[in-house]
This record gives C-alpha cells, structure tokens and sequence, in this order.
C-alpha cells in the first residue's frame, strides 16, 4: 500500500472564486488562498445539465458512501419519467436534492426559506462565517440555518425533532434521520439532508455526486463570480426560473438546464419527508 | 496487607485463566487434546456445580468424533454459511447509528487502537478482525496475567491502574455486546457445547463486571471483590 | 446455568487453569508483544484526528476497469473515487464503483477455506486451513498430471483480465492444462469473432471526441458498457458539447436512446438489415467513400477494381431496400434513407453495436453488416470513426511449462460453430453432460457462477450437482452462491480492493493507458488472491513458476515493460496508478502503411498468390516450406501467425493484420472462411428460426442490463440492490392490453424450459410484441442483500443496516427459460431469440 502524495494528482480548477483552489478528491485537499480572489461571499449553488443526465445512479451511490447515509433513505435521487406515447416517447432523468433556497412565498424578502422560517429554534444565536480570504461574517444559528454562502443546514444539536421543517420543505426533500438524535430533544429524531458536501466545500473540494457525474450533468460553483460556470451557465441558459416549483418563489440554488421545457411535466412532487427512489427505476 | 495483595494476585491470575479458556473455545474449532482436558473430571465436576451440560453423550463420545462435530458446528456459527454469528464487537454491539455497525467499521477500530495503546499488537498470523470475540478475551487475559504480575511485584500503583483499564474495556467494550452475542449463540447453536460454553461466558462477564466495578468504586468487601 | 459467586468462579479457574496448563489450546494467539502502557503513560481515549490516506488503484465491479483512488482511514476502507489522472475515464466512476466498498465489507462474505461435508447442495460446511486445501487440491491433480492427462483439470473464469488473466494462465501452462474455459460467449464473443474475420483483432472504441455523426444499434452504452465510463462521457460530451446527431435504434427506450435525438424502435433481431439497407441506399445514390475500398474484400476477386468493387457491394446489397427493411424491421423507409444520405454525408461517423444486435443467431453476421456500414462511408481506424481499440502492452514474465493438452470441451458439439475463437462457454456444462470428448477430473472455477449466468439455469445445476459426471469441484470466490454453494471445496478469494494486477482495459482517446491496482487494505480473514493460490499449488506440485506471487508478478511486469520501466517501474505505479506516453498520438489509418520489402524476404517469408499475403510460415502449423505452399495460407492451421503484409494493387501493406482466424489482410467482407464453413460469404440478413416460427400469441422475450449491477457479481452490495432488486417484464400497452394485463399484474412467463413469475410493468418505451426482463436479480444465494437472507438459511440479524433493508422483493431470473444456445458462426450465446408466452398469473 503505498500512500498518494499530494503532488502526483493533477488537480482540477472547480470551486473558483472562492478563493480555493480544488483538487479531485478529497483528502488531497489543500486550500490555496488566491490572491486575485473575489472579496465576495461564496453563493453556492448547482446547475443541473439534464441534457447531460443519463440517469446512471452513481450520484445516489456516491452520497451514500461519502455521507454514510443507512439504506431507507436518500439524500439525491434520480427520478425518472417517461413522457409520450409510443413510438414517440421520451424520458427525463431528473436529479433531485436540497435546492439551498434562499426565500419564501409570503415573504420574499425574509431571505430564508420556508424551512428555516418555520423552525421553532430560529432564528436563534449568532454565529460566524469565515469567508475562504478569512472575511468573518455574523449570522443567526438555528436548527435549519442558512449560512452566509447559502447553504441550508441542519444543526442536529439544536434540533428538537418536531418535523415543522419537512412540513415546510415543498420538495420533500427533508426526512428524520432515525439514527441520529434531536439534540435538544433526544427522544425525538433529528433531521436531515444535503448539506452539499460541507466538509468537503470548505476544504475546496467538490461535492461527491458532482465528482462523479460521468456526464458532468452536475456543477457546483459559486454564483457570485461571474467566471464561474455555474454563474456563467444561468447566465447564458437563462436559469433564474429554471429551478422546481417557482411559484413556491422559494428562490432555489439548484437550476436546471432543460431546453426541452420537460421539468414541469417531469417533475413529480415528492411525498413529505420521503425521497422515494425505487419506484422510478423500473423505467431506468 | 500482604493476604490482600496475594489475594488480589490470586484473583487476577484467576480470571486471567477463564479469560484464557473462553478466548481458546471462540478462537477456533476444538482439538482432540482441548477435548479431553474439558472432559476431565475437574472440569466436569465445575460445569456440574454450574449446573451446566455440555450434551448428555459428550462424555462418553469418542474426542476424535466430538472434534469432527465441533468444527462443522463452528463453521455453521461463525464462519458460514448458516447462522452465522458475527462474532464481532462492531456488528453486534447497539448503536444509535446502524452504520456504525459495519464489519470492519469505527468500532473494530476503536477495539483495534484500545488494544494497541496498551503495547499490545496483533499477530501477523491473527485472520479474524480486531474486535473478534476471542482476541478481546485474550486481550482481558492478558491485563489480568500483567495484573498479577504487578500484585506480585508489590506495585500496587500499576495493578490498581490495570484494573481501571481492564474495567474500562469491559464497560466500553466487551460488556456492550458479549451477552447478546451469547444469546445468539444459545438461540441458533445445535450442540450443547457452544450453548454451554456461551452460557458460561454470559455468566462469566457479569460477574466480571460486578466484580471490577465493585473494586473499582471501593465497595464490597475488604479484598474488594464481592464474595 | 448458575450464577458465579467467587467460589464457583474460582474453582471455573483452576479447571481453566488446567486445561490451559496442559497444553491443550494449541491455536495460535491473537495477539503478540506484551502489555506496556504503565511506562509510556498513554491515554486511551480513542483518537480523534483521523487521516484519510489516499491509494490509486483500479476498479473491477465491471471489465472497464476504471482508475480508482481509494480513502482508507484507520485500515479501514471507507471510500472510492475515480482516479482524476486517468486519460481513459477522467476522475469519474459509475454506481457500481462507488460501491466497491459494499464488496470488501458485505455481511456473508466467505473470508476462510472450506470443505463440504454434507452433499451437495446440502449447504454442511467444515473450515478448513489453506494448507489443507491446497493439499487435497494438489492431491487431486498431482495423479492426472503424472498419469499425462493434466488436461483433465479444468478451470473456467468470469472475469479474468490482464495480469490475473496472465498469473492464471502461466500457471495453467505450468501444470499441463489448456483446458481453460472462459464466459465470453454470454457476454458479447460473437462481436470479436465477427470483428475477427473482417478486421482482425477484437474491440472497436469509437472516436466521439472528434466524430459528427452517431448511430447506435443495440447498445444501452451510456448505462451499460464493457467500456463504459470512458465512452458514455465521451459520448455525452460530443452529443451536448458539440450538438453531434445521436440515432439509437433498440426495442427498448433506453436512457442512451433517452438521450438521443431519436429513438428508433426497431423489431427483435433486425439491426443488420436496417445496416445493410443504409449501405443500399448509400450505394445507390453514390454516397459511399471510395478511400477504404481499395483494403476491402468485397468478392471473390481479390484484384478487382475500384469500380468492380463498388459494383460487387451494389449487387450484395441490392435486395434490401429501405422498404423490405421497414417491413421487417418496422424502421420507416424514409428513416432509413434519411439516416444513410446524413450519415454518409457527415465528414465522419461510428456506427456503434453491441448485444442487442449480435446475441442472436447470425449475430455475428449483424456485426459484419454494422462493418460494412462504417467501411462504405470510410469511417474505420479514421479519425471520428469506428476503431480498434487500443490498450496497453505490457509485458509479463513466464513460467517454463510443458506441451498444454486439452480437453475439446471449450469449443462446442462437432461441427456445431464455425469459428469459435472465443471459445463457446455456454456449451461447457452440457459437454461435460455428453461426455463425449472427456470430462474433467477436477473443475475449478473463479469469479464466475455457472449455474446462475448460463442459460437453461435448472440444467446447469442438475449437472453440477452429478458427482459421477462432476467427480470434483473447487471454487474460488468471495459469495457464497448458486455454484460455489454446490462445490466440494471453497476458497476465500481477495476482492479486488485487496489485491495486486496491472490493468490494460482500453483507452477512449486511442493512446494506451498503463494502469495499476493495488491492495488498499490487508486482505480480510484468510482470503488470499486466486494468482497467490496457484503458487501454493505449484510448491505442492513440484512446478517452478518465475514469480514468487501475485506481487512479485506485478512488479516484474512494471520492470520489464517499455515505458512503465523508464517512468520508475512498480514503485511509480505504486505512487501514481496510471502512466502513459505524452507523446503517443491515435494511430489512424495504420492499415496503409507500407511494408518494407526486407520484411518481405526474411527467412520463411512465402507469397499466397490466392489470399495476396505474405506470410512467415516457420510461425504456422506447417512442417515445411512445400507443405505451406501446397496447402496455402487460408487452409494452414495458424498461419495468421505468420502474416507479414498484404498485397493491394501491386504494394504490399499492413492491412488488417489478422490475429485469429486465416484471413487475409484485407477488411474482409467477402469472406472465404465464411463461405468454407457454409456461412453466408458476404454480410446478409438470415431470419432467425425461432422467430420465423413465432405463434401469434407469442412474444419475443428480451434481456437487458441497468447502470447499477454487473450481471451476476453485485447484488449482494447493499446500495446498488437498495436502488434495483426487482425486475418487473416491460411491456406495450398494446401487448398488455391483448392479454388483458395491467401494470402491476402477476404474469406467468413460460415455454418449453419452463416458466418464471413476475410482474408486468406496462409502458410506452417497449415496442409491442416484447416482454423485456432485466438480469441481475432473482438470486437463490448471494448474500443476504442478493436474495433476501443470508444464504442458505436466514440467519442472524448481524449487520445492523440489514435492519433498514426495507425492500422484500428480489426479482426473477429469465435465464431459467432461455436455451443455452450458441450462434452457428461464433459460439455467442443467442439472449435475444428467446420466444414465450405470458398470461396472467
């Protein structure tokens, strides 16, 4: 067994702008300060190609192993949906996730999304965000949070289990986590999600569904630099609407590229609280 | 002073030998010659006060016969296929988070490092994993022969500091999961033997238990152990 | 039991105490060294800064064979990736990679040697040591080899490739045995005998970075490929990135015909007549590319002109117009002219096929047409066209060996296929049944399930479970399942996670990749690589082998193999994982390469006046220079060996050197071996009996692989079963609703084998007629994951996850009611001619 150095993997330029530079796997991870770097705060978010999506699962795996998830539950999921009548038929492979929103639909200016804005323990004590060019920056802790770079988190120690936040979630993206307690109500389950690989974003490495996308069908970036790809993919694409449900107006931070203008007829709103998988993949 | 510390010598060496013989009867399928010592009539004798049977024809079967027996019936239980009983601490101890739980996951290493950290490292020629049921045994043996050793040596220090230790791997380790895994033994074994044998183990680490925590916390009686 | 008191307690002692005393535990300890904190003062609160050490090595769930780097923490693997310095896949790997770790860690995994002691199939197990394995192996073989039959040891692979391919064979050779079975006729043989014949060699990659136009037959390839990774994001890159046309024509709406700018559904086995009716139209209309006409055999005539040539296509293909094609095919004409005029048009193309098109019988022949459709719009070894692949040449040592004898059981019945260059495994069980041409004494097989991956799976066990026709069986492997439970003894082998190979699977950019596996854990239990196996056999048997064990064999390789030897050898590999030349280009059009004429008058050097090649024949079967004369190049046994180069038009070239059969070095369409077998000379469209007899009532039965499992090696990996355990037949509305079924109903699937039970799933993206049914599940025994409990019995619940296994259905296995049957040209084994009836349950 003879240990990788750092050195002898070729890196990859992925999370630009914020100020780190990544490499392709995660435990070569060195963050390099880049001096030119946007003083901006990182807004994360994901541009999902689905010209690009073949439907192959290695997403669904991925974040299975990367985040120890126990079987009965997903974190990412790829739905799939045949549309037309033979012989003219079609199919959309469909990525689905955290969308990371950013507001809601009775108060767009909250700047928080539905299931931070129903949670009982937010907004809750300050924290601090340390920008990659060490810029700290005070926000308020919560059970659901959102972090200054966008992320939507679970703090499992806060939590107190009482599901509001599944509830909120008009994507059905949350679920209770049966293994891992409610901090602050240990009886009670905590819940959980895509975090969007925090441990590895803040180490400048790419989430791990993103690593392995064959079709490179996922990109992670900032938006806040305009030479970024995801900014440079809404951007062209014209993304802004493009996202699940808007007229949730939850403004969320995973787009989709779709000419084909399949995803309102692909998507299919989740079940609360439940990211179901097998039935779609009689159609894989 | 001198009766306690060669009692508490006494002691150690003791439990060191039933340690011994259970890390012996997990580790592998019995020999002829293993057979014949546990058919001895001392032994007999402390398996009847228990009020234990190995198989009502275990005495008078023929070792050679009992060995062929002995070893489909430990391949049935732990090596597979049948029941088999993971006969490791990580996939049967209870966690909050099952994936904890893996062959080889976090806990095995948490076995793996408790052990090491005590100078102790593992043969080349061990296949079994870290948290193997017979290598934590051995593992308890092996602090209590050093246990003994140090009462012997009058270094009361070092010896009380063994028996910290050797509590604490049975509270974070061998206690958590050993009488469950002897359940399922008792439940799916098709030879008295392994039943027999599970049941003293069971009975065994409780008394441990009773008995470190006991000298451990100061209580019981003047030696320390409960009688 | 009584509870211990101290009395008891320390009575149990001194009886311990003697038993211990008297020597009576004679196993080893676990543990060495004596305990030594006191000293040292050391802590034992656990450690908390866990470092993650990161190890390239390679994949093997499936014969791509990506590029890995492993996470290891603690000596515990806990995550794969893709190996980002890979030129062949980029970093990235599929589902099935990324649960490798599922195949080190799995709950039923057979981690220790064991003997059956009951019957067979009576699943009663003894452990025994690897030395008393070894010997009763050896104690097997030793009297066959001193008899002078070592052939009657038989050993058959599933998956074997580069240096694990190498070890076994060199050892094989070393003991006397060519009697070596493999599994490529069930996955795509009949592709490389086709290929054989025409281009010599076997593999074609397609040239996506730099191709305009795509056509796809029969091949789920973004999903399910033997190369997948690397092509399927080549793919997508050119069909999104650069807007390159996709056509994919299948029975099933696939998610590679999914993408595609259309999905062309298309009836059971009729890929090349659609093929051969694009070639019409490009041959009518004057669309063909003359370039590669000059190195194709198109008649008989070997000096025939350009335009007789073009003349000679004409002709063949004449009778299948667009309009007999959409007939049978149900292509529309007008897409079948459309199609042929832009492809032809477009600056380059690949025509793509896999198993749709050639498991079938005459597939072969469907291969041949996909041939001659890349070869009349010059789209073969051109850049962005159809090519042979290319992988990586490293060299291995040997072992010296005596003259290998052979059983004739790894060939077919007599006369039953014409060229089986890659063998007919799926004849093997039922050669052994007849035996006829021998049986061997010993069977021994690894990485491969015979029961389970052949058809006629009731068959397969009845045979095996015969100890007069099977006398003696060994199996290495990691799972106990439907074969290894029936051998007589098991061994433990080494996932790939754990053990040593150099790896050569093709590379997508046509530069050869050099790349390396090795272990990222210590191999768990007593489970030991099948390579280091061989050795401990060879010591028993008395054979020198000119390697020590699997690692020596690797690093010898990396010393011994240009360039990997100059970049630093096995240390290098060690560190880095993959290398390749940074000067190497794609070799396009080798073909026309000259022949210098020195190489023309070496020793042994004859002309074949009648095939044009010039041949060594001291590389043949023939004893003298005037025996290879007189009976000439085509009909000397292995005077391909031989070839030096082919006469075209007065020059000698390179051509398409053959490396199987007798051809010459043309890109043979009208093929002289074909015709002396009595196959069909020139590529043609030959219904295929069962379905020319079809009843109206019956229905084609397809099969068909998903992204998520290999065919037989990864059901018992929990992630990948927790997202495909059930396979439901797909089925047209219109052909459910002529039964009366409804998605979802119980369905009866049966002919003359016998019959499974299933559900249907209706839906749009089948054409009507079909029903199709997944591999991979419908497990007896692989793990409690595969078939639902620990195999053979339920057992305990030991694996915490298995708790959260919330899925109780575990599919079907079709291959209960598919014929072993191979193609009469190549062996392949026809999947796709299956006919059956279904009603409702």
């Amino acid at each position: 067994m003879t240990e990788m150095t750092k050195s002898t993997i070729g890196r990859r330029q992925v999370l630009k702008g914020a100020g780190v530079v990544a490499a392709g796997t995660a435990a070569l991870a060195t963050p390099v300060k880049q001096a030119e770097a946007a003083k901006k705060v990182p807004r994360w978010a994901m541009v999902m190609d689905l010209r690009r999506c073949i439907g192959c699962s290695a997403c669904t795996v991925a974040c299975k192993a990367e985040n120890n998830v126990s079987l009965g539950r997903f974190r990412t999921v790829i739905q799939h949906k045949m549309i037309g009548t033979f012989p003219n038929v079609t199919k959309v492979n469909l990525p689905l996730m955290c969308n990371h929103c950013t507001s809601n639909k009775e108060d767009a200016s909250a700047k928080v999304p539905p299931c931070v804005k129903i949670c009982p323990e937010y907004p809750g004590e300050r924290q601090t965000y340390v920008t990659p060019e060490g810029k700290k920056i005070r926000y308020r802790g919560g059970a659901t949070y959102r972090r200054p770079d966008g992320l939507i988190l679970v703090d499992v120690e806060k939590c107190i289990g009482c599901g509001k936040c599944i509830d909120g979630c008009p994507y059905g993206v949350r679920s209770f986590d049966p293994f891992t307690k409610a901090g602050k109500k240990p009886e009670k389950q905590a819940v959980d999600k895509c975090d969007f690989c925090k441990h590895r974003i803040d180490n400048g490495v790419e989430p791990a569904c993103v690593n392995t996308c064959q079709g490179r069908a996922r990109i992670f970036g900032d938006l806040n630099d305009p030479e970024s790809e995801v900014a440079k993919l809404v951007k062209e694409h014209n993304l802004e609407k493009s996202v699940l449900l808007p007229e949730e107006k939850t403004n969320p931070h995973v787009f989709y590229i779709d000419p084909d203008n399949l995803l309102k007829t692909a998507y299919r709103q989740r079940e609360k609280g439940k990211l179901d998988h097998y039935v779609d993949t009689l159609d894989g | 002073m001198a009766t306690a510390r060669k009692d508490m010598a006494e002691t150690a060496a003791s439990r060191s030998n039933v340690y011994g013989l259970l890390a012996a009867v997990f580790r592998a399928e019995p020999s002829a010659a293993f057979l014949a010592q546990v058919k001895s009539s001392e032994f007999a004798n402390v398996l009847e006060s228990l009020d234990l049977s190995l198989g009502d024809d275990f005495q008078d079967t023929p070792c050679d016969q009992l060995v062929e027996g002995l070893a489909v019936e430990y391949t049935r239980l732990f090596i597979g296929p049948g029941p088999r009983i993971s006969p490791h601490e990580s996939t049967n101890i209870e966690f909050e988070n099952p994936m904890e739980g893996t062959l080889w996951g976090p806990q095995t290493v948490k076995v793996k490092k408790f052990i090491e950290a005590a100078g102790l490292a593992y043969d080349e020629l061990f296949d079994g994993m870290p948290d193997h049921v017979s290598a934590e045994l051995e593992f308890m043996q092996r602090l209590a022969t050093k246990e003994a050793e140090a009462w012997e040596e009058r270094n009361e220090e070092f010896a009380t500091n063994i028996l910290k230790i050797e509590e604490r791997f049975l509270d974070e380790h061998l206690s958590l999961w050993i009488s469950r895994f002897c359940d399922k033994v008792i439940e799916h074994s098709e030879h008295p033997f392994y039943q027999g044998f599970a049941e003293v183990t069971k009975g065994f680490l409780e008394y441990e238990g009773k008995s470190l925590q006991a000298f451990n916390s100061g209580t019981g009686n003047g030696r320390g152990f409960p009688d | 039991m009584k509870s211990l008191n101290r009395r008891n307690f320390m009575s149990l002692s001194a009886a311990s105490g003697a038993v211990l005393a008297a020597g009576a535990v004679d196993s080893r300890p676990a543990l060495a060294g004596s305990v030594t904190f006191a000293k040292g003062g050391r802590d034992f609160s656990p450690v908390t800064g866990r470092e993650r050490k990161a190890i390239p090595t390679a994949c093997w769930q499936c014969v791509t064979r990506d590029s890995l780097i492993g996470f290891v923490e603690d000596g515990r693997l806990v995550k794969l990736e893709g190996h980002p310095e890979s030129i062949r896949t980029n970093g990235v790997i599929c589902a099935k990679g990324q649960a490798g770790v599922n195949q080190v860690y799995f709950p039923d995994r057979i981690l220790h040697p064991l003997r059956r002691v009951g019957k067979r199939g009576e699943h009663k197990w003894k452990r025994i040591s690897w030395d008393e394995a070894l010997d009763e192996i050896a104690a097997r073989l030793k009297p066959l080899r001193d008899a002078g039959t070592p052939e009657k040891f038989m050993f058959q692979y599933g998956r074997m490739k580069a240096s694990q391919s190498k070890v076994m064979s060199d050892f094989m050779a070393a003991y006397g045995t060519k009697t070596i079975g493999n599994h490529t006729s069930i996955c795509e043989g009949g592709k490389w005998t086709s290929q054989e014949l025409m281009w010599g060699g076997h593999y074609d990659n397609w040239d996506f970075d730099k191709t305009d136009f795509v056509l796809i037959f029969g091949s789920n390839m973004l999903n399910t490929h033997t190369n997948h990774i690397p092509v399927a994001q080549k793919l997508i890159e050119a069909h999104v990135g650069r807007k390159v046309p996709v056509y994919v024509f299948d029975v099933r709406l696939t998610n590679t015909a999914a993408h595609a700018d259309e999905w062309i559904p298309i009836n059971v086995g009729k890929d090349g007549l659609v093929a051969l009716s694009m070639v019409n139209v490009i041959m009518n209309e004057g669309l063909y590319k003359k370039d590669l006409f000059k190195f194709m055999k198109v008649s008989a005539d070997r000096k025939a002109s350009m335009d007789e040539k073009i003349a000679a296509v004409k002709e063949q293909v004449a009778k299948f117009t667009p309009e007999f094609a959409e007939k049978e095919s149900m292509v529309p004409a007008g897409k079948i002219r459309d199609l042929a005029r832009r492809f032809a048009k477009s600056k380059s193309g690949v025509v793509v096929s896999y198993r749709g098109t050639i498991a079938h019988q005459h597939g072969a022949d469907q291969e041949r047409a996909m041939m001659l459709l890349a070869a009349v719009t010059g789209n073969v070894n051109s850049p962005g066209g159809r090519c042979q692949g290319v992988g990586a040449g490293w060299k291995s040592p040997k072992s010296k060996h005596p003259k290998a004898r052979a059983l004739d059981i790894n060939h077919g019945f007599p006369g039953q296929v014409a060229y089986p260059t890659h063998k007919v495994s799926n004849q093997v069980l039922k050669m052994i049944k007849d035996g006829r041409n021998g049986r061997p004494e010993v069977y021994m097989w690894a990485c491969y399930n015979p029961v389970y991956v052949n058809g006629e799976v009731n068959e397969n066990r009845e045979i095996m479970m015969d100890e007069s026709i099977m006398p003696f069986l060994v199996c290495s492997t990691i799972v106990y399942d439907e074969s290894s439970s029936l051998a007589d003894i098991i061994v433990p082998d080494v996932t790939y996670l754990e053990r040593w190979d150099w790896e050569d699977m093709v590379s997508p950019t046509q530069v050869a990749e050099y790349y390396f596996r090795q272990p990222l854990i210590k191999p768990l239990g007593e489970s030991r690589d099948f390579g280091d196996m061989c050795v401990g056999l060879a010591k028993r048997l008395g054979i020198e082998l000119a390697w020590k064990d699997k690692e020596d064999f690797v690093r010898q390789s990396c010393e011994m193999t240009p360039g990997v030897k100059e970049a630093g050898g096995f240390e290098y590999m060690k560190k880095h994982g993959v290398w390749h030349d940074k000067n190497a280009n794609p070799d396009y059009l080798a073909f026309e390469t000259r022949i210098p004429a020195s190489a023309l008058e070496a020793d042994g050097v004859i002309f074949d006046e009648a095939s044009g090649v010039y041949w060594n024949w001291h590389e043949s079967k023939a004893k003298t220079e005037a025996e290879a004369k007189t009976v000439g190049y085509q009909n000397t046994p292995k005077s391909y060996k031989g070839f030096v180069g082919q006469e075209v038009d007065g020059e000698v070239y390179r051509g398409f050197k053959p490396d199987a059969v007798n051809k010459s070095g043309f890109l043979e369409f009208y093929s002289e071996l074909m015709k002396a077998k009595g196959m069909p000379v020139f590529p043609t469209y030959t219904p295929i009996p069962e379905h020319v007899e079809m009843a109206p009532d019956e229905l084609h039965l397809t099969t068909y692989k998903v992204a998520v499992h290999t065919h037989s090696r990864t059901s018992h990996c929990k992630w990948l079963s927790e997202i495909y355990h059930d396979n439901p037949g797909w089925m047209n509305p219109k052909t459910a609703a002529e039964r009366g079924l409804k998605d979802g109903d119980v369905i009866r699937v049966h002919n003359k084998l016998g019959g499974i039970t299933t559900n249907v799933h209706v839906t749009e993206g089948i054409i009507p007629g079909v029903i199709a049914i997944s591999y991979h599940v419908g497990r007896e025994h692989s793990g409690r994951y595969g078939s639902g409990s620990p195999s053979p019995i339920p057992g305990v619940a030991d694996d915490p996850d298995f708790n959260n296994k919330w899925w109780d259905k575990h599919g079907v296995h079709p291959n209960a009611i598919i014929a072993s049957s191979p193609d009469e040209i190549s062996g392949q084994q026809r999947w796709m001619d299956t006919v059956v009836r279904v009603e409702k349950a």
